[in-house]
Formats: C-alpha cells, sequence, structure tokens
C-alpha cells in the first residue's frame, strides 16, 4: 500500500513536471499608421531570464519597434530620434528612395540628433522592415534588439480575400537567437549562432490563432542561422508573397528555408484543428547539408550552439475559437507581376564571393577579393538601365546576397533558370547564394539617381558584413550638367532671424534647392540632419532648445556647403 | 626515513614560497591599485576631494550619468547605500564622467536637476574633463567602487557592479554593502570584482 502511494506520488511528480513547459504569449509590436512616423532608438532593458533584466535596445518599445504601415503612394515622412547612447543609422530594408534617405552606412545618425528622412512609396504590398546599419557596428545593435517591420498596403493586395486583421489572423513573427552571458547579458562577440530563440523578442512564444486560415509574416533577422521551416505535423501551407510582395498565385509547400534578412508571408489553415489543441512552428535544422549556416556541429564556441543542427521550436499555437467572417480558402491566384527576364538585361555583372577560409591569419570574407572601403564606389550603375548580376559562391560557406534600393527577379540558379525554386519567384532583395552556387538575378535601377551618396550591396550575416562583405554602387543620371557660375551658386538667406517656431531658408535664384540641410548647436554638435528638406513651410525649429545655432546647407545642384548662424529664442 | 620526510618537507616548503611569489602579481592586480584623490564640482556648486572628509575610512564611489536608463534604476539604492555607510565611516560619492560634448543632457544643469529631483543625500559631481574617470577605470554606468585608506593611500578593494538585479532591488544580493560590510570586519573582501555593464563612458582622447 505504502510503495503503492510513493508510486502514485512519483509518477504524478514526474508527469507534472515533464509535460508543463511553460510558454510566454508572443508579443505583437503596436503599429504606427499615416504618413508622419516618429521613431525613438533608444538603450532599454528587458526581462528576458530569471535574475538580472538584460540590456536591450528598442525603438519606441523595450525589444525591437513598432510596425509601420504604409500605403503605395503615399510620401511618408520618418522623424528618427537616436537617444541610444552610441550612433547609429535606420536603414529601411526594401524599400525603393534615394540614395540620401537609405539610411545606410553614410547615414550616420549621431547620439541626441533627429534624422528626417522622407520617400514616396512606390513598393508592392509586401513585408518589409528597418534595423540598424551602421558600419562594424551593425551586428551589436541589431543584437541589440533594434528594428521593425513595414507592413506597405496597396489597392491590388486589399482587394484579396486574405487574412488582414493584425494580431489576431495576420501575424507579424520575427525570428532570432541571442546567447547570455552569465549576468544575463547578450553576447556579442565570437558568437555566430545564439542558444536561445527569441520570436518577436519573446522566449518560448505561444500564441492563440482562431480556427481559420491564418496569416503569418516572418522575418529571419539572426545573425547567421538560416530556418527550414515547417510546422510540427509537417502539414502543407501556402506562400503567398516574397521579400519584395505577393506571388503571381500561392506556392503550396511543406519546408521553406528562410535565410537572414529574408521575409516570407505564408497562409495556413487551422481549419480542421479541434479548438484547444495545439501545433508547433518548426525550424527543421538538423541533416542540412554543410554550409547551411546553424547546420555546424558544436553546441557552443564561435560556430556551434544549443540550437545547431537539431529541429526546435519557434512558435506554439494554441487553436481557439473563429472570428467573425473569417478566411476560408486561399485565392487560386494573387497578382500578375510582370518581371525582368535576362534578356531584358543590358548590362551583366560579376560578383565572386572571395576569402573568409579558415586558417592563420584569415582574410574576412569579401567580394572580388576586395574588402568594403568606406569612399570607394565599386559600381557605376546608369539610371532606368536593366542589369543582370550574377554571385558566385565558390566558398568554403553559404551566404545571403541583399542589394538595397531593388527588387529583383531571380532567373537562374548554376545557369538554369529551371533551378530557380517557385517558392523564391517573386519579387526579391535578399538571396541565398549556397555553397558552390551560383545565382543570377535581374533588376531596373530607376527612379533615383544620386552621384554622391551610394546604395550598399552585402552578405547580410551581419558578422560578415561588418568584416566588409559589402560593396556600394551609385546610380547616375548620364545627362551631365553645364556648371555655370559654381561661386556663389548656394547663397541662401534664413528669416526670421532671431527665429521661435519656424525657421525659412530663402535663395537667391529660384531653381535653387537644398540637397542637404544639418542644424548644429555652437558646441559643434549636430541636432537635426534633414535631406533634401521642402523647405516650402519652413523648418520646425520647436524641439531646438534656446541659443545661438548654425544652419549647414548642401545645394542640390554642385553640392557646395554653405553655413548661416540664426538665433532660437 | 628520516632524510626522506626532511627532502619533502623542504621541497613542499620552496614549492609554498614560489606559489606565495606567484600570487603576489595577481593580488597586485586586484587590489593594489592606487587612485590619485580629485577637486570636482558638486551640484550644489562646492569643491569636493576625499581630503575633505577626515573621519572617513574609505569609499563607495558610484560613477554613474543622467540619461542611462539603466543607472537611473538605482537612485534609491544609492541613497540608501550612503544612509547606512556614511555614518559607519565609509560615504558614498558619485561621479558623472560622461562626455558632456555628445551627450547634452549630461552638463551640469542636468546634473543639478537630477540630483535635486531624485534627492540625493550624496555628493553628485562632475568630472566634465573625465580625468577620475580614467584614474578609476571607469566603463560602464553604473560602476561601483569600494576604495580605501592604507598608509595614507586610497586602494581600490572592489570594482564593478552594485548588486545583481537592476529592477527589483528586493531580489538582489548587493555586491557593495557585502564588500564593504567585510572591510569593517577586518576580512578579504571575497569577491573584489564583478563585471559591471550599462550604458559605455566613451572617453575623449
Amino acid at each position: 500500500m505504502k510503495n503503492k502511494t510513493l508510486f502514485l506520488i512519483i509518477s504524478v511528480y514526474l508527469s507534472n513536471n515533464l509535460s508543463s513547459q511553460t510558454y510566454n504569449n508572443l508579443w505583437i509590436p503596436d503599429t504606427l499608421s499615416g504618413v508622419n512616423f516618429s521613431l525613438t532608438i533608444k538603450d532599454t532593458i528587458k526581462q528576458l531570464r530569471p535574475g538580472n533584466q538584460t540590456i536591450t535596445g528598442s525603438v519606441n518599445n523595450n525589444f525591437w519597434g513598432p510596425t509601420l504601415f504604409f500605403n503605395k503612394g503615399d510620401v511618408v515622412h520618418l522623424n528618427v530620434k537616436n537617444k541610444l547612447n552610441d550612433s547609429t543609422t535606420i536603414h529601411w530594408h526594401g524599400m525603393h528612395l534615394p540614395a540620401v534617405m537609405d539610411g545606410g552606412p553614410h547615414q550616420v545618425i549621431p547620439p541626441g540628433t533627429l534624422w528626417q528622412p522622407y520617400w514616396k512609396v512606390s513598393n508592392n504590398a509586401g513585408t518589409y522592415w528597418y534595423h540598424p546599419h551602421l558600419h562594424e557596428m551593425t551586428l551589436e545593435h541589431l543584437t541589440k534588439g533594434i528594428g521593425g517591420f513595414i507592413i506597405v498596403r496597396d489597392p491590388i493586395e486589399s482587394s484579396l480575400a486574405l487574412p488582414r486583421k493584425y494580431g489576431i489572423d495576420d501575424i507579424p513573427l520575427v525570428l532570432t537567437s541571442r546567447r547570455y552571458d552569465a549576468n544575463n547579458q547578450f553576447v556579442t562577440t565570437n558568437t555566430a549562432y545564439g542558444d536561445y530563440m527569441l520570436s518577436n523578442g519573446t522566449p518560448s512564444a505561444q500564441i492563440n490563432l482562431p480556427k481559420q486560415y491564418v496569416r503569418l509574416r516572418i522575418l529571419n533577422a539572426e545573425v547567421e542561422r538560416g530556418y527550414d521551416l515547417g510546422f510540427s505535423d509537417n502539414r502543407i501551407f501556402y506562400i503567398i508573397a516574397n521579400d519584395g510582395g505577393l506571388l503571381n498565385s500561392p506556392i503550396a509547400v511543406t519546408r521553406v528555408k528562410l535565410m537572414v534578412g529574408e521575409r516570407v508571408e505564408i497562409m495556413v489553415n487551422l481549419g480542421s484543428d479541434q479548438i484547444g489543441s495545439s501545433l508547433n512552428l518548426m525550424a527543421y535544422n538538423s541533416g542540412q547539408t554543410f554550409g547551411f549556416p546553424g547546420s555546424e556541429p558544436g553546441t557552443n564556441g564561435a560556430f556551434g550552439s544549443l540550437l545547431n543542427n537539431i529541429n526546435f521550436n519557434v512558435l506554439h499555437i494554441n487553436v481557439i475559437a473563429s472570428t467573425n467572417n473569417p478566411i476560408i480558402s486561399v485565392p487560386a491566384s494573387l497578382t500578375s507581376n510582370s518581371y525582368y527576364t535576362s534578356a531584358n538585361a543590358t548590362v551583366t555583372r560579376t560578383i565572386n564571393i572571395t576569402n573568409g577560409n579558415p586558417g592563420p591569419n584569415p582574410i574576412p570574407f569579401n567580394f572580388d577579393n576586395t574588402s568594403f572601403a568606406i569612399g570607394t564606389i565599386n559600381k557605376t550603375v546608369n539610371l532606368n538601365d536593366i542589369e543582370k548580376w550574377t554571385i558566385i559562391n565558390n566558398n568554403v560557406f553559404g551566404h545571403t546576397f541583399h542589394i538595397h534600393d531593388v527588387e529583383f527577379k531571380i532567373v537562374d540558379r548554376n545557369g538554369s533558370p529551371t533551378g530557380v525554386g517557385s517558392h523564391e519567384s517573386g519579387w526579391k532583395d535578399v538571396i541565398y547564394v549556397p555553397r558552390n552556387e551560383s545565382v543570377s538575378f535581374v533588376a531596373k535601377f530607376d527612379d533615383y539617381a544620386d552621384a554622391t551618396h551610394p546604395f550598399m550591396y552585402h552578405c547580410h550575416f551581419s558578422n560578415h558584413e561588418d568584416e566588409g562583405m559589402m560593396g556600394q554602387f551609385i546610380v547616375t543620371n548620364t545627362i551631365t550638367t553645364v556648371n555655370e557660375n559654381i561661386i556663389n551658386e548656394n547663397e541662401f538667406m534664413l528669416y526670421p532671424n532671431p527665429a521661435k517656431n519656424i525657421l525659412n531658408v530663402s535663395f537667391d535664384k529660384s531653381y535653387m534647392q537644398a540637397y542637404y540641410i544639418r542644424i548644429i548647436n555652437s558646441s559643434g554638435k549636430t541636432l537635426m540632419m534633414l535631406p533634401k528638406p521642402n523647405l516650402e513651410n519652413g523648418i520646425d525649429i520647436n524641439g531646438l532648445k534656446s541659443g545661438t545655432y548654425f544652419l549647414q546647407l548642401t545645394d542640390d545642384k554642385n553640392k557646395l556647403t554653405n553655413t548661416k548662424k540664426f538665433i532660437k529664442e | 626515513m628520516y632524510s626522506r620526510n626532511y627532502f619533502f618537507t623542504l621541497i613542499s616548503f620552496i614549492g609554498f614560497l614560489l606559489i606565495i611569489k606567484a600570487q603576489e602579481p595577481i593580488n597586485k592586480l586586484l587590489h593594489n591599485k592606487f587612485i590619485n584623490d580629485f577637486k570636482l564640482k558638486n551640484f550644489d556648486n562646492s569643491i569636493i576631494s576625499l581630503s575633505n572628509y577626515k573621519e572617513a575610512k574609505g569609499f563607495i564611489i558610484v560613477f554613474t550619468c543622467n540619461h542611462c536608463p539603466f543607472a537611473k534604476l538605482y537612485s534609491k539604492r544609492f541613497n540608501a547605500l550612503n544612509s547606512k555607510y556614511k555614518k559607519l565611516g565609509v560615504p558614498l560619492i558619485a561621479i558623472n564622467s560622461m562626455d558632456t560634448l555628445i551627450y547634452e543632457e549630461e552638463n551640469f544643469e542636468g546634473l543639478k536637476i537630477k540630483a535635486i529631483i531624485e534627492k540625493f543625500n550624496f555628493p553628485y559631481l562632475s568630472d566634465a574633463s573625465q580625468e577620475t574617470g580614467k584614474n578609476f577605470g571607469a566603463l560602464f554606468t553604473p560602476q561601483a567602487f569600494v576604495i580605501w585608506k592604507e598608509e595614507n593611500k586610497w586602494i581600490i578593494k572592489y570594482n564593478g557592479a552594485i548588486d545583481n538585479n537592476a529592477e527589483h532591488p528586493d531580489k538582489a544580493k548587493s555586491y557593495i554593502s557585502e564588500a564593504v560590510d567585510q572591510i569593517l570586519n577586518h576580512n578579504l573582501v571575497l569577491n573584489p570584482k564583478t563585471d559591471s555593464f550599462g550604458c559605455k563612458i566613451f572617453y575623449r582622447n
């Protein structure tokens, strides 16, 4: 009798402890909409593990940032205030815009400075993102948690019967992982792969989803790791969008590889599941061929981790009652994209992935044996040209290749169009280049030319990027301007002076425009960065304290800089 | 047998001496860093030096600042530490060594405002030249040091974090209290160095 009781006690204890896995509710980022967006980048803390809090970085929150909703065709204005302890940049990943608004390594925002880029949204409806891009600091800033989603809406996508209730049946999901030190702080040196998953910054995340078709917008924001995504019961799901928007029609799959920087939108049916039942979205990362990032053996060190070479959970899903007007089917057709083909390209370029080999005195990974130099323009593209770029990877490892400014169409893998997967047949801005393979894409470089500020192309593994696996290209207008009267071309006047709320700029010549305006205080610190400002209604200087300031203006035509003093009352 | 014992004892003794000698440099690293006195302006405009405190046996020196969200969590704990230890001969002094050019918030005005609003019961000194921060080797805010007077010199006895839980003081193990209590009881500081982290102090060179 005693033995039986003991047995009962032990089995109850064991079953409680074996079956229970504590989950945390998936954080759904807050949203910002309209045409004016205020983002404050800041140092903050978050309780991620028992004990000490982890120092994190965030936009407006305590890890990650708000989802920005843009409408295609709107001109959006961003007010980006850097309240970090360090300089940073914010790059609008996937956005087609002028180079000076891009937020790459050249648009450095010092601490305490406000940057005000703006552009007309011309991207198709899709899931994009924003993240830091300061050279040599991208890994550290991204690891802190700085970043966020951008969701673009357009009439084509809005007319489709797709899940669109944000946080209910339309879920943004950013996947990454972290390694912690003994004080619960993120480890950022000598580690390519984290040991513990963070989904939307939530450890061991779970979500309640309704018994109907749901949409997941998934982003890989890791340092290096790729995810071979699928569900715990291997059910079919549908890919409806790539990085740059909707596919022409949904693609049915049971697995999809999502590599660093890529986004994928999927629809999965929970309509046949019991309310109260659960399933997992998983990374089936075991048994991948060498070169797949995260397949290396070893549970620690620079290239090992607790999540390497295993299958692991990225989101626990609990099925609840369906919503009113649920989506119960997948549209057969989504949109009609007009893709470019190899034949359209008038310029072809080849980029070789080089170095990064292990051994004594290794040269970090780079392109064409040339590491990134901030003053070097690697390629010059003519405005409106359609170009075909081939990336060749006869290198020790796989990489993801990302290009700024444009969305491209993958036209071949290893020289063959049939090598391109249907799951990656849409517009993309990031492409996985596996070990010993090559890939070609075609893009048109239209709308924006700037001979001064370049766009970037780089491996999106932030450790490789920080170590120099990056290059720059400018898009130039081949029409050359005739320079008349370079002297005093950039004469301008500030009024009223002193000014209280609005400072106006008037130019001597009516055709003059400002390429860049910086407002600097009397200690020499830049407080406001205004690329290509629209000066019709003046500059809002309400955020400045009273005192003496300098307005530094670079004119658009000749890129000459002139400075004038003004007083803020 | 007698000679074997003697031989063994001799070897052990020599070994013991060698070990002691080898440990000396390590001990020097941890304990014997001397600190220069300073002359810094307090938020109430008075000038403060360590030599002002004739009765003090030692000090708790914390490097903090105005804008760092991590350091901001510790204000009440600084007051508590000073209340407890000042009367035992170990006052607390806070120092701001941040670069005031890059962070306008860290200027003297900001320092004064913070000390008044948060009702600091201890001096909050402006190290605008960053010389004191460099002398201590302060890397982050907040970072704490316990210094003790030995033979008319100030020696670092503890360097690191204040405690191990920023958001929940009730759950925190206070490294500073432990170190000061150990020294006051004439014991070795068992944990002389812990990791400090927070906002990095950038030094203008």
